[in-house]
């Protein structure tokens, strides 16, 4: 992958009540937002594991969005509080071992709130583009991407030919 | 495992930003998928008959239907699933308009994040696994904790539709704080002329089990299938003999030992008593403390003249067990006592009001009492001190709510309606008198309400003084009010005969630790909790029990009703089947692993997660693991991301899933 | 010492406690180690010094421990000989639900500090980091409890200076850092297995469907590993330090823990292990905590 090519992949991890809904007003509204972020549906933030955020940045996401309701709107009441006080560990220990905060970013977004989605989306892969591809953690494992990207090939081929 | 991709174009909706027969083309290519087609519109009968065709014909294990949000279509799809044979729980969707279309103009763009997309959903529906939606038993018994107004309305809603119903008070009669109050606002009719024919009824239906003078001890169970233990405290009477002829009430020599509670302090009552005249059931209670038996043995009096032998000195309580299907919360309120601090708590009272200490300064239900045709004064306006009919009465509102450093925060919301209608009764009575009201402000939305407040003001002359009071004190026979007029801008004196306090609404004693014996969540302020503000406002947290009434917050009298009614349609739609049919996304713990540190208990909102004891072959505990009630997860997943082991998964979110869903990005 | 070992030799005896953990010398009486006394006469082997350095609270969870306690199908005391530092993890095993209160017995000592390593004479040089920022040199809990205070060599709290001084580095400074420190790791598990509070049934990094810690001793595997262990134990830590005091590759984890356990206090005003009446951080909340760093 080149420099000039790369665009930032970003992953969100969203909750099915508040954010996901946001993200489908977003889409009712016809708001328009970059393309470079994935999301994946859990029911509550509260059930966000931190070593999703590890695997997403180990299969190359350069950058990390984590969404629920805001305080007090929790469907289940109390578990964004919980989810909370978990990133507000995860992410102080992140930054000491020297992950940009900015690769890891939280927000509260409402069922109501499309235009903040659309935001906070916007915001963060922006950041993320400025910060560059996460290279950091992707050499972590050099000899590991070659053999993908060996593997990629392969397919690449095996599809042109099937076509 | 063969999965089959359908790719919806939504009309144009889909197809005009993303290429779908590519996407369909690309999607060939995914391991694991042998049919991958695209079609105007999925969602439509031919679109459905497509995909349950292709899952008969082709053998398909799963389903990937890239289309519009799971939140638009996902029961569509899982129910043609279902239709073609195949477990609905293995239908994904790929949100391919709502995420994608709708929001991306490049068609390049947007048409590869639409395969990444489909992509993750393949990869997450191969993971996915069958499941069967819950099914729980009900048993459809209502329970209904406190027999005030609100508790009234819900047992007969629900008993008159066919369900028996156990309302538990924990006073002598039911009633509450309704059947204390003289007229109600913004009608001024009388309060136990509506209540009473209600008081009656409930006592009267077959459906309904009415146990008063009687608490709930302990709750177990879950939603549908609630084992509650009630003890009834013991009266000393018995009831079942009992006429209600009122003998020996009359007849009791205890006269000026007992405050009658009823009357709010400003009367007494006998040993052997009924709350009020209309009490329902119209049976009395002994009052073990002030009982000159219960002190040394003697007196008697009441067994003399009771010709039903009605009187048991040795009665004791009694504790009963009901099976049980929903639970309403009707405990209602109680006010704010301002002249004791409560020692543990951030209120601080308020003591230069004098309450407590001056007699004249009295508290809003007391002031219904005088009010009341019924009460200490037959409804006369004398005032407790001296019996003299005050000439000039101070009403102050807002005294502990709306007040961070004093008192509560929160607004009471019935003060402005009920002071206006305190000056109205006391200027209808009174007509040469004065009545002023302190406000913050005025809070009269409702129906009729703000005219009622003007009628106040305008017809019956209530003088309103917007401003706070510093100080009550007394001084020659008089009590000054001091305070500031905040529209003049001018410090305020008045020398009055009586003030009003319109004190805060607060939770009923020991509210928490009701909340804490069924179950669900409260507020700092004892207030209980909803399951959601605006969405489920007559729902606890806790599946299967109800809120009504000023147990939740602040209400009058209409609205605890409705609520009231509200919580009883809540449970008739519980009762509407006989099993519980419920989305089988809940926790499940894997036992072997579970290491037993019971964060998932701690973190649970629902209490769903017990503990279950593992033994060996001589019945001896070898560890105690986590295990999750079916009947109680909501399925938010919270416990899975706070278990350090990972040895509890939400089924259908499970974590192997999304690691898929990463993987394939 | 002979109080503690009359001691605990009275305990045994009259069927108090159905074993004692305690420390033993280990061929010098500048090194000690574990020892289970489980008979009278044996508590005579029991010592308690500066060089007392295992933090014993991890073997409570072993269920060979554990079953020593199993007598006669029921179950009694299990003694333990523990520095106010080691209370904390036993606190903290309570609040987990590894332990009850009435279930060990803990005898401990008001403590006037161990060395870094086993062979020194206690001095200002010598005097283990987390000593110097010890906030409970009498035990909180205790069902026995000897020794005198005396005062503390002092020497500045190096520790949390390096930490200090990682706020004037770039993210990638202190990536590299990192980096480079776990790529060191050979995945030994001794971390683990010295931790009182790793006491779970199967390690995450055990899991393989789904494999949630690549388990190679790679560079990712590494940092992945090293990174969800010290989150783990984010506000559970209780600072014993055994796990850096194990690891072979002298990989400074202290720092990272000590850092979490900064984070705690700052942001919570939680310690772990210090109260059976406050709830856990992990599991509790308040609608109040604080969220700058949410958008």
């Amino acid at each position: 992958m080149t420099e000039e090519k790369w665009e930032p992949k970003v992953v969100a991890f969203v909750c099915n009540w508040c954010t996901y809904t946001g993200a489908d007003l977003a889409g009712t509204s016809r708001l328009k937002y970059p393309a470079n972020m994935k999301m994946i549906r859990v029911m509550c933030s509260g059930g966000i594991d931190p070593v999703f955020i590890i695997k997403a940045f180990e299969r190359g996401a350069d950058g990390v969005l984590i969404s629920g309701c805001h305080p007090g709107d929790c469907h289940y009441n109390a578990g964004n509080f919980h989810a909370r006080r978990r990133w507000t560990m995860f992410h102080q220990l992140l930054e000491y071992l020297g992950i940009d905060k900015n690769r890891l970013q939280f927000s509260w977004v409402s069922a109501s709130e499309g235009k903040k989605f659309v935001d906070v989306v916007s915001k963060v892969v922006n950041d993320v583009r400025e910060l560059g591809p996460f290279k950091g953690y992707k050499e972590l494992n050099s000899e590991f991407t070659a053999v993908v990207n060996g593997l990629k090939q392969e397919v690449n081929k095996a599809e042109a030919v099937n076509g | 495992m063969k999965i089959g991709v359908f790719i919806c174009h939504c009309g144009e909706n889909i197809g005009r930003t993303v290429d779908c027969p590519r996407v369909s083309k690309a999607a060939e290519w995914f391991p694991g998928v042998v049919h991958s087609v695209d079609y105007k519109y999925m969602c439509s009968d031919p679109g459905q008959n497509m995909i349950k065709d292709a899952i008969r014909e082709k053998g398909l294990d799963a389903i990937v239907v890239g289309s519009c949000s799971p939140h638009m279509h996902e029961k569509t799809f899982r129910k043609a699933a279902l239709d073609a044979g195949i477990n609905p729980f293995l239908c994904e969707m790929a949100n391919l308009r709502e995420h994608v279309s709708w929001v991306h103009d490049d068609i390049e763009e947007a048409t590869q994040k639409a395969i990444d997309l489909t992509r993750m959903a393949v990869e997450k529906v191969k993971r996915n696994q069958p499941l069967a939606t819950i099914k729980v038993p009900v048993t459809k018994r209502t329970l209904v904790i406190g027999g005030g107004i609100a508790g009234i309305q819900a047992a007969l809603d629900v008993a008159n539709a066919g369900y028996e119903v156990v309302l538990v008070e924990k006073e002598p009669s039911i009633g509450g704080h309704m059947s204390q109050l003289s007229e109600t606002f913004p009608t001024l009719d009388c309060s136990q002329c509506i209540l009473t024919p209600r008081m009656v009824e409930v006592y009267q239906h077959p459906k309904i089990k009415l146990m008063t003078y009687s608490e709930v001890e302990k709750v177990e169970g879950f939603i549908g299938n609630f084992h509650v233990t009630i003890r009834q405290k013991a009266r000393h009477i018995d009831a079942s003999k009992c006429t209600g002829c009122g003998l020996c009430i009359t007849k009791c020599p205890i006269r000026k030992k007992a405050f009658n509670s009823f009357e709010e302090g400003m009367a007494y009552r006998p040993a052997v008593y009924v709350p009020f005249p209309q009490a329902v059931p119209n049976i009395p209670v002994i009052d073990e403390t002030v009982c000159t038996y219960y002190k040394n043995g003697k007196c008697g009096v009441c067994v003399k003249v009771c010709g039903r032998e009605a009187i048991m000195f040795d009665q004791q309580d009694k504790l009963v067990t009901e099976e049980i299907g929903a639970i309403i919360m009707a405990t209602g309120y109680k006010l704010y006592d301002i002249s004791k601090k409560p020692d543990d708590s951030f209120i601080k009272g308020y003591g230069e009001y004098g309450y407590g200490k001056y007699k004249d300064v009295i508290d809003g239900l007391q002031f219904e009492r005088i009010a009341s045709a019924s009460g200490p004064t037959s409804g006369e306006f004398k005032r407790p001190s001296d019996g003299k009919e005050p000439k000039k009465v101070v009403f102050i509102q807002c005294v502990g709510s709306r007040d961070d450093s004093k008192g509560f925060s929160y607004c009471s919301k019935i003060c402005c309606m009920y002071t206006a209608k305190h000056a109205m009764l006391y200027k209808h009575k009174v007509h040469d008198g004065e009545a002023y009201v302190f406000y913050m402000d005025i809070r009269s939305g409702g129906k009729m309400y703000e005219e009622f407040v003007r009628r106040a003001i305008e017809e019956d002359g209530v003088k309103y003084v917007r401003g706070r009071v510093s100080k009550v004190y007394e001084q020659n026979g008089k009590y000054i009010v001091k305070g500031e007029d905040t529209i003049a801008g001018m410090p305020v004196e008045i020398e009055a005969d009586m003030v009003v306090l319109a004190t805060a609404m607060i939770a009923q004693e020991n509210a928490s630790t009701l909340a804490q014996t069924v179950g669900i969540p409260y507020d700092k302020y004892g207030f209980f909790n909803e399951a959601h503000p605006k969405l489920r406002p007559i729902e606890s947290t806790t599946g299967g029990i109800f809120l009504a009434g000023a147990c939740q917050s602040p209400k009058d009298i209409p609205e605890s009703v409705a609520m009231a009614s509200a919580a009883a349609a809540k449970t008739m739609v519980l009762f509407g089947s006989d099993m519980l049919e419920r989305e089988p996304v809940v926790a499940r713990v894997n036992e072997l692993l579970c290491g037993g540190c019971f964060y998932c208990r701690k973190v649970c909102p629902y209490s769903a997660i017990e503990v279950r004891e593992i033994k060996d072959r001589n019945g001896v505990v070898i560890k105690e693991v986590a295990y999750v009630n079916d009947g109680l997860c909501q399925g938010c997943g919270t416990c899975t991301a706070t278990c350090p082991s990972k040895s509890v998964e939400l089924m259908g979110f499970t974590n192997e899933q999304i690691f898929a869903q990463i993987a394939a990005l | 010492m002979d109080e503690l070992r009359n001691h605990v030799k009275e305990m045994l005896a009259n069927g108090t406690v159905a074993a004692v953990i305690g420390y033993k010398e280990a061929g010098s009486p500048m090194r000690t180690k574990p020892v289970i006394i489980t008979a009278p006469e044996e508590a005579i082997l029991l010592v308690f010094n500066e060089y007392c350095l295992n933090n014993l609270a991890v073997y409570l969870t072993k269920a060979r421990v554990k079953n020593l306690a199993r007598v006669n199908g029921t179950i009694k005391k299990l003694g333990i000989v523990a520095k106010p530092c080691d209370v904390h993890a036993v606190i903290a095993l309570i609040q987990e639900s590894q332990l009850k209160r009435e279930d060990v017995y803990i005898i401990s000592f008001n403590c006037n500090g161990v060395v870094k390593d086993y062979g020194e004479t206690l001095t200002g040089e010598t005097i283990a980091s987390k000593c110097l920022h010890c906030d409970a040199r009498q035990p909180l809990y205790h069902d026995k409890v000897f020794g005198e205070l005396k005062d503390l060599p002092a020497s500045p709290d190096e520790e949390l200076a390096k930490i200090k001084s990682f706020d004037d580095m770039t993210s990638q400074e202190r990536f590299e850092y990192f980096k480079n420190e776990f790529d060191k790791c050979i995945k030994c598990y001794a971390c683990r297995a010295a931790c009182p509070m790793c006491y779970c049934t199967q390690c995450i990094t055990d899991k393989t469907i789904p494999r949630w810690v690549e388990s190679s001793a790679h560079g990712r595997g590494n940092f992945s590993w090293n990174l969800i262990r010290a989150f783990h134990l984010s506000a559970r830590c209780v600072g014993c330090g055994e796990c850096e005091r194990a690891c072979p590759m002298d990989i400074p984890l202290s720092l990272i823990n000590r850092k979490m356990l900064e984070v705690a206090k700052n942001d919570f005003a939680y310690l772990s292990g210090r109260n059976l009446e406050t709830p856990t951080l992990v599991g509790s909340f308040d609608v109040k905590d604080k969220e700058e760093f949410i958008l």
